[in-house]
């Protein structure tokens, strides 16, 4: 009886002990996921093509200001489209995200956050983020012109009015590698994986 | 027809389990009600000024679930009050699935996932269990083997739970 007991603390302590390192190699399979893909948001087939000249619209901003969207800009900065929804959680979380990189990114990038629906709908978003000193638009149009599925969804669009990158983004990590990919010249993560693996069959045959 | 019966250490480490993520579930939406209100909104089974009020009431009946679990007296009602629970999310899953609105928020753990037929599985497991913690138990005395038994047993149902259930959500998430 004595030796059955110690046995079983025994076996308990050892599920136990392998339950917290499961849990641990699930938790560090996140890490890894946020570390491994540098380059690109996901594409989803939907959007802008990266590569391809951004459609070109003048839109108003809450508070009225017109803005040009598309087409080569005139400050020489690259515009960051970041399209959002006040009923998508996701997209709120990031905004403070959005707005630390745009005070980060200011001399060589403008963000635009747009949205679209009724204007009521969007008031206690804008109090809360300090939208209406932004560029926030409210515009069905552009979002239609930009083919935007889900959301968050990204545009990165060069000076020359180019879309360097454009796809879902949930993390901070994903908004980043918009830029990295505007950095590298690679538009999307599927684009990276197809140079690695070009890469790997170059160094095979040398 | 008779129901089956259960070991006594047995259903403990189910009630406990179930009491142990029902409360957890029910904290996890009362800490962010608002939050949870625009997840429940997007599901579109409801008119939106319905939101609020559902996500507090549907925290306040987990913490009821959790705490009647813990409750000899009441625990056979409050695991069949879990299952039914769990079933209606599962429903308002199902239903979100079949109208093809499956991109979003499950509001269903602690980050954003969006809905797949895992969290069916997930659901129908979990009600499975609700449903065995309701069943009769055989009479046996629990003795001290038994407290490690179940503090030991509740505690790797969360970890293993937590562990397939963050592998399930990240892989909906990169699928």
């Amino acid at each position: 009886m004595q030796a059955l007991l110690v046995s079983n603390a025994l076996l308990w302590l050892a599920v136990l002990a392998l339950g917290c390192v499961v849990l641990a190699l699930v938790r560090q399979i996140g890490v890894l996921h946020a570390r491994i893909a540098p380059v690109g948001a996901l594409d989803t087939g939907a959007g802008p093509r990266a590569g391809s000249p951004a459609p070109e619209l003048l839109v108003d901003d809450w508070s009225g200001r017109r803005l040009r969207i598309g087409g080569a800009s005139e400050d020489g900065r690259a515009t960051l489209l970041f399209f959002l929804s006040p009923r998508c959680p996701v997209c709120k979380e990031l905004l403070p995200a959005v707005g630390a990189l745009a005070q980060q990114e200011r001399g060589w990038l403008r963000v635009v956050w747009a949205s679209d629906g009724e204007r009521a709908e969007h008031a206690a978003l804008v109090r809360t983020h300090d939208l209406a000193a932004r560029a926030f638009v409210l515009s069905t149009p552009l979002a239609l012109a930009y083919r935007v599925g889900q959301l968050p969804f990204a545009v990165l669009v060069d000076a020359g009015g180019t879309v360097s990158a454009a796809g879902i983004v949930n993390t901070r990590e994903h908004l980043e590698s918009l830029l990295e990919a505007h950095a590298r010249g690679v538009p999307n993560l599927q684009a990276w994986r197809a140079s690695q693996a070009g890469d790997r069959v170059v160094g095979m045959t040398r | 027809m008779s129901l089956p019966v259960l070991d006594p250490a047995l259903q403990a480490v189910l009630r406990a389990s179930l009491a142990l993520l029902f409360g957890l579930a029910a904290a996890h939406k009362l800490r962010a009600p608002r939050a949870f209100a625009l997840v429940l909104a997007e599901y579109r089974l409801l008119p939106d000024a319905a939101s609020l009020p559902l996500a507090v009431g549907l925290a306040a009946t987990e913490i009821a679930v959790a705490v009647g679990l813990c409750a000899p007296a009441l625990a056979p009602v409050a695991a069949l009050a879990a299952a039914l629970l769990l079933a209606l999310y599962a429903g308002a899953v199902a239903i979100n699935l079949a109208r093809g609105r499956d991109a979003i928020d499950c509001g269903c753990g602690f980050g954003p996932r969006p809905l797949g037929a895992g969290l069916l599985l997930r659901n129908a497991l979990l009600v499975g269990a609700a449903l065995a913690a309701a069943l009769p138990v055989s009479p046996r005395a629990l003795g001290t083997v038994d407290a490690l038994t179940i503090a030991a047993g509740t505690a790797t149902a969360a970890l293993v739970f937590a562990a397939a259930d963050g592998l399930a959500a990240r892989r909906a998430r990169t699928a």
